[in-house]
């Protein structure tokens, strides 16, 4: 620890120099009520839905808006099927080798998506729901490394900027939403919020912010489909991460609220301490 | 073989003669400089731009005065959610410590997201030597790897190449068939890539800001290379330089979107990932083991030297793509692995070793174009002033800088002095210009430098406040008539 003792006693010292040009002596934090909110957007949720489909479309990325749950079922199997043909109907040359993997869609838990029994309508079409325990051995990567669909819900999402937040945990695989050449996200209306400032002072004035982040290992702002403009700043899509990014916001009928009942017990069984402190 | 479009280790002088006289280059930078900037001022003209410069400002001058505690509480937070975190002096220091994690968690291949930082101390070279294999996987630096060159831009590391010589390499390096669609050669470098991925027992990134309040690391990508870095090996370690933290997330969000606005043009990159962390129980993936050093190597100097201001950079290229200087040399021939205004200043701070670092100050017209462009507002063509000074008063700068400038600075401190020189100086520059005819076209000594690429204007036969008076004068006599 010498380097780390050294290097803040040196810092400490400069900084104590009365003559010192940068940073200025008076530096006061910026407050909640002053920061700014850089992306604007308001209205009702239909037009929050229509926005966040227009900013995601701007990025070639594609969405739809659903009236209920029941219709997001159907449209999801839809989509796929129509997809899997458009592939084959694009395809040059052999198949290639999927490990009997094409007609699978990697998901988040069943539990853990926003919508009931789609499990059971994707088998019925002939597709198969995958969601593994675990995916941290190569075993368990090769059983999805082929897999072409990937399916989650999330946190939050935000109109402003067509952004969506997903998050790890149990059943919450990172995976579905990185590995696969789509990602499908399923958008309850009641998890859309304006702007990414909104749902943070939200989360804020409800006094969890800090440990809701911190609460899960890895939280991922996802804007648009994985993309580079390293070769000449010309466009290329799909570099590493899904190059289609899918959106499906429906009506959930439920008020406006960034935590589930779920969400809020665990967060209070984590974190009881601070929550018996306030 | 090392395919450098310059040879970093060369004199500045010769390494700017090569830039300017390499045409693929001014083709490549002509193609992407421009545009860059271009989306930049859209997207901060579509915002209310001069706040949001303001309060990033704001907020680093304040993570700055409070620097050791951040780090503390920073450290804290990591800790308390299973991470570790290392202290790293210097370069020497950050590679020792990513070795000893590598080796104790017996790491055979690691993937890397693009890192400055880990360029800036040479870790990949570090790695290699202890026998394992580091495979770049943003897809500039994977081009620029397969090349065997250093990058040449903070945020676009492969803007010197065009797509021609990009297709060139592929065909070389990995049997690619000529093509010259960048989605095709996109798709060569995701399959390639994506094995490495698989494959890779650590992954190693940089950090574009830490959140002290709850030790959370976050990298901004667009391909997702950092998304895959930081999920799929076992060991994840983050290296970020001591200055780069945000204080509270609502802070972070607001530097995250300065950020993707200043650089790209964007209103959210397309990835931010925040790691918090390893894996937690009942986790499905993620990385086993969390680690984050922490890089001094010349940081604190800057800020001794007062040049502290330079450590409120968040990396977002905006003053390298509106600089004339840049845009006409690109990135290498500054011979650091920081180009451009930002690179110029804080080059010489940083313990890197470039040929000539001291000349890179004047590798500026001090337009201010970057002051302009900075979303931070770091005043760059002051402290570029301020580091020739520097150069001068260290007695490093040649004979006749280190008179000239005494002589100037004497010159300055009086009146009469100055007015009597610039007499002179008129009087002399005007008999030399008439004997060449108009304009000067060799001057003696250091001089020289400059007539041997332009003609040197002959100073003005009257000077500006002889002009001045004059006029006043007239104004006067003008004001009298009127009065009559
Ligand atoms: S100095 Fe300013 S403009 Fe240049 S890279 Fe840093 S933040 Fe961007």
């Amino acid at each position: 620890m010498a380097a780390r003792d050294e290097i803040l006693t040196r810092i400490r010292t400069i900084l104590s120099r009365p003559d010192l040009p940068f940073p200025p002596a008076e530096a006061p934090p910026l407050t909640a009520g002053e920061r700014m909110t850089v992306t604007h957007a308001e209205g009702a949720r239909q037009q929050l839905a229509k926005r966040f489909g227009e900013e995601l479309t701007q990025l070639y990325g594609s969405f739809e808006i659903l009236a209920s749950a029941v219709e997001v079922r159907l449209a999801l199997v839809n989509r796929l099927t129509d997809w899997a043909a458009e592939e084959e109907a694009a395809r040059k040359g052999p198949k290639p080798e999927t490990y009997g993997q094409d007609r699978m869609v990697l998901s988040w838990a069943p539990d853990k998506l926003p919508i009931a029994g789609l499990s059971e309508v994707l088998t019925d079409m002939q597709w198969k729901l995958v969601a593994p325990q675990q995916l941290t051995t190569p075993e368990a990567l090769d059983g999805v490394r082929f897999i072409r669909f990937g399916v989650t819900g999330v946190e939050a999402a935000f109109a402003a900027t067509g952004s969506m937040l997903v998050v790890s945990g149990a059943g919450q695989n990172r995976a579905a939403s990185l590995l696969p050449f789509r990602h499908i996200a399923l958008i309850p209306f009641s998890r859309l919020c304006p702007t990414i400032e909104a749902w943070l002072a939200t989360q804020r004035a409800t006094g969890n912010l800090a440990d809701l982040l911190r609460g899960r290992a890895g939280w991922n702002l996802i804007t648009g489909p994985s993309k580079s403009a390293d070769i000449e700043m010309n466009l290329t899509l799909g570099v590493h991460g899904p190059k289609f990014v899918h959106a499906i916001l429906f009506d959930d009928g439920k008020p406006e609220t960034t935590e589930t009942e779920e969400y809020r017990n665990w967060r209070i069984e984590k974190f009881e301490q601070s929550e018996t402190e306030e | 073989m090392t395919l450098s479009t310059i040879d970093l280790t060369l004199p500045y002088k010769t390494r700017v003669q090569d830039a300017l006289s390499n045409k693929h280059l001014r083709v490549a930078l002509e193609r992407s400089t421009g545009r860059m900037a271009g989306q930049r001022a859209a997207a901060m003209a579509a915002i209310d731009e001069q706040t949001l410069r303001d309060q990033v400002r704001q907020m680093k001058e304040h993570v700055l005065r409070n620097l050791p505690d951040l780090l503390e509480q920073l450290e804290r937070n990591v800790t308390a959610n299973g991470g570790h975190v290392h202290w790293a002096k210097e370069g020497v220091d950050l590679q020792r410590i990513l070795v000893d994690i590598a080796r104790k968690a017996n790491v055979q291949k690691v993937v890397k997201a693009k890192s400055m930082v880990t360029e800036e101390v040479h870790l990949n070279q570090a790695l290699q030597n202890a026998g394992m294999t580091v495979v770049e996987t943003d897809l500039g630096e994977y081009i620029i790897q397969l090349a065997g060159e250093p990058p040449s831009h903070i945020v676009a590391p492969v803007l010197h190449r065009r797509v021609e010589d990009i297709s060139d390499i592929f065909q070389r390096e990995l049997d690619m068939p000529p093509t010259l669609d960048p989605q095709v050669i996109c798709s060569v470098a995701r399959g390639i890539l994506r094995k490495e991925f698989l494959s890779a027992d650590m992954g190693v990134s940089g950090c574009n800001f830490a959140i002290a309040e709850t030790g959370t690391c976050c990298i901004v990508t667009n391909e997702g290379n950092g998304r895959m870095s930081s999920t799929l090996p076992r060991v994840y370690v983050v290296v970020m330089g001591i200055e780069k933290l945000a204080p509270t997330i609502e802070d972070a969000f607001l530097q995250y979107q300065a950020l993707c606005r200043s650089s790209t043009g964007q209103q959210c990159s397309v990835y931010l990932s925040m790691t918090s962390g390893p894996r937690q129980l009942g986790d499905t993936d993620g990385p086993e083991e969390f680690h984050l050093v922490l890089l001094d190597n010349g940081r604190v100097d800057m800020l001794a030297k007062g040049y502290g201001e330079a450590l409120c950079c968040i990396r977002c290229g905006a003053c390298l793509n509106v600089c004339p200087v840049y845009r006409e040399i690109g990135g290498h021939a500054y011979g650091s692995t920081y180009s451009g205004p930002i690179g110029a200043v804080i080059s010489p701070s940083i313990h890197l070793e470039v040929t000539d670092v001291n000349k890179l100050p004047y590798a500026s017209t001090l337009c201010g174009a970057c002051r302009e462009a900075c979303p931070v507002k770091i005043d760059l063509p002051r402290m570029l002033l301020e580091l020739r000074r520097d150069v001068v008063e260290e007695h490093d700068a040649p004979l006749f800088d280190r008179a000239a400038m005494q002589g100037f600075s004497q010159m300055m401190q009086s009146r009469f002095r100055y007015e009597t020189a610039g007499k002179l100086g008129s009087l002399g520059s005007n008999i030399f210009a008439s004997m060449s005819g108009g304009n000067i076209k060799f001057m003696p000594g250091p001089l020289a430098a400059w007539t041997n690429s332009r003609d040197f204007p002959p100073l003005a036969k009257r000077s500006f406040r002889e002009l001045w008076h004059e006029r006043q004068r007239q104004r006067q006599s003008i004001g009298k008539e009127m009065k009559k």
